[in-house]
């Protein structure tokens, strides 16, 4: 009773966000810049975030576009002299980003940090949760497959990835490690493992060009973050998600960055509260299936079964040293194109 | 240099020393400075370790190589598809003439990316040529031409062949009407026509063309990231990977450092063959 109460309280905390505290505020004239991916995430920030924002203040909210190294490098670019308020940054990235100075830490007294599962708020506060899964054609791929079922023979040479650096790249190789009996710290044991899915069908850089060549029977599986592909499946009824159990999906974690010293930090906080809120993050999960970090989040089973949505599925998920895995980046791209794209 | 000429080039050197210059002269003191232990912030310092990596890997010698020569391939078959068609262009006349080199000018004015996009369903798996093949019956499963280094040379060649062919309708053009026809009369044939005669003539006009299509193919980075699809390392395709995803801006620094020096380097044996060219002939 107390702990619904209590979840009642937070999330009339949450849920509200902020409305009365910032109300009286007007920020006619002032602009918010965040810099956000594009897509069905930017139509939801400003649908859920920027337009009642600008309602409520008076302020105008500006989306800057474009993959997480546009925005690492412009933030770190203007470190004495900040343009940007708000930087969505992959997981690897956030830590890195606080430790440099970029970001502000996440501030564990506000309701926003509260409201999110704990341990998840490393280096800016956790956005949204989604694993890296396999996709597949159905038509020739009969079961969802494992991870192992992409080194079956069968399916040499009709095996795509995606270009390397990023989290899908980085997650193949925590998973061949794993495969071969050993984590990616022994990335010789990973490389080796993965030389089997060789020739490499195509490198894939975004979702239209690699599920056309999985209609047309091409590529027969790819891994994929769950996020996108599952959202997009309806428009490609062949094409199926497999989230694999030995070992399981590869955690992948989107965060939501406040840069330090911007112009607005206020509105920067507004817009990360809503971000953050029960509202736009029920959205997320329900119609691009990005899991909640929130804990008030409610989701209907339907929608809980396609994401990843509790502490626990979190835990069954494969985590890599992300640290690690970006210390070896520059090395590992190398190997990447040398090794397994044979460049 | 007077004055007045110096006042009429002011805005250019203004606009040049601030947009070209200064980012150059950044460029090249960043790939001088290397991240600090477990940072993407720069640390105190220069040092030559990114040359140092560029030179010990055999792995960045080889990217480098297959810019070169794939650079080459691109400027050699661009001349050869060129010549027959400038030939054409300079002989036409009025109206044809001035629609045909219209027509050149469209991709050039377009950009690299949306001819790129374009060749992209041309040769893609399901692309055009592909599905005339499968219906002609000839092949089964699609021919690889995305993610190879033929297919990025088709791209490289489509993009930059105006300009190969600007200049050499230009030296085409200029090329005196009975020249030909006096070869002929003393009963040469048509490809001696072109080796003793034409050629040598048009020369300067070659030599520009052929540095203006390795110097493009050379920096290139659309054609060979959307054609190469991640999978053709080229020295353009090299730095965006180190600079947008590794996030090592001052290891990407140097490669487009030594990717500028070999353009010069480029330019410059173009400046001096002309040079040598025009000394041949007075």
């Amino acid at each position: 009773m107390l702990k619904k109460l209590t979840t009642a309280l937070l999330a009339g905390a949450i849920g509200l966000p902020a409305a009365g505290a910032f109300a009286a505020d007007d920020y006619s004239g002032h602009t918010l810049v965040v810099g956000v991916w594009g897509g069905d995430i930017e139509r939801l920030l400003r649908e859920n975030v920027a337009e009642p924002i600008e309602e409520e203040t008076g302020a105008s909210v500006e989306f800057v576009l474009g993959g997480t190294g546009d925005r690492m490098a412009r933030i770190y670019a203007e470190k004495d002299n900040p343009t940007m308020d708000v930087a969505f940054l992959n997981m690897y990235e956030a830590p890195q980003a606080l430790s440099d100075g970029i970001v502000l830490p996440p501030d564990p007294e506000t309701d926003m940090y509260k409201a999110i599962w704990d341990g998840m708020n490393n280096g800016c506060y956790a956005m949204s949760l989604v694993g890296l899964g396999i996709a597949y054609n159905k038509n020739i791929v009969s079961e969802a497959p494992e991870w192992e079922d992409m080194w079956d023979p069968e399916y040499n040479g009709m095996i795509a990835v995606a270009q390397y650096p990023g989290s899908e790249g980085d997650g193949l190789i925590g998973v061949a490690a794993r495969l071969a009996g050993a984590d990616e710290h022994d990335p010789d044991a990973a490389f080796e493992k993965l030389q089997g899915l060789k020739p490499i069908a195509m490198t894939y850089t975004n979702l239209d060009e690699i599920f056309a060549m999985m209609d047309a029977g091409e590529v027969a599986m790819a891994p994929m973050i769950s996020g996108y592909v599952l959202s997009a499946l309806k428009e490609h009824p062949d094409i199926g998600f497999s989230f694999p159990s030995d070992p399981g999906p590869v955690l992948v974690r989107d965060m939501l960055c406040l840069v330090k010293d911007s112009p607005e930090p206020e509105l920067a906080k507004m817009f990360a509260e809503k971000a953050l809120g029960v509202a736009n993050q029920t959205d997320y999960a329900e119609q691009i299936f990005f899991g909640p970090t929130n804990s008030m989040v409610e989701l209907s089973e339907e929608a809980s079964a396609d994401v990843i949505d509790t502490p626990e599925e979190v835990e069954s998920l494969v985590q890599l040293d992300w640290p690690y895995v970006i210390e070896q980046r520059s090395d590992w791209t190398q190997r990447w194109n040398k090794e397994l794209l044979e460049q | 240099m007077n004055k007045r000429a110096l006042l009429l080039l002011m805005p250019a050197l203004i606009l040049s020393g601030i947009v070209f210059l200064l980012p150059f002269l950044w460029l090249f003191v960043t790939s001088f400075r290397v991240q600090g232990e477990g940072s993407l912030l720069m640390a105190e310092g220069f040092s030559a370790a990114n040359y140092a990596r560029l030179v010990s890997d055999t792995y960045f010698a080889e990217v480098f190589f297959r810019t070169i020569w794939m650079s080459a391939a691109a400027t050699a078959i661009s001349l050869v598809i060129a010549l027959p068609m400038a030939r054409q262009i300079a002989v036409s006349a009025g109206r044809a003439k001035g629609l045909l080199l219209a027509l050149i000018l469209v991709p050039l004015v377009s950009g690299a990316l949306l001819p790129t996009l374009g060749m992209l369903h041309l040769l893609g798996p399901l692309g055009v040529i592909n599905s005339i093949l499968k219906d002609i019956g000839l092949i089964t499963r699609s021919v690889k031409f995305l993610g190879t280094v033929p297919g990025v040379i088709i791209g490289l060649v489509q993009a930059f062949l105006p300009l190969m062919l600007l200049p050499l309708v230009n030296a085409l053009s200029r090329l005196p009407k009975d020249v030909e026809a006096a070869a002929e009369t003393l009963g040469a044939p048509t490809f001696i026509v072109w080796r003793r005669v034409i050629l040598p003539l048009i020369a300067p006009g070659i030599i520009a063309g052929s540095v203006l299509v390795f110097c493009a193919s050379l920096t290139s980075f659309v054609t060979p990231q959307i054609l190469g699809q991640g999978k053709i390392a080229t020295f353009g395709t090299m730095a965006y990977q180190q600079a947008s995803l590794v996030l090592d801006w001052p290891f990407a620094s140097a490669i487009a450092v030594v990717m500028l020096l070999i353009l010069a380097l480029g330019l410059a044996i173009g400046s001096f063959a002309a040079k040598l060219l025009a000394r041949r002939r007075a």
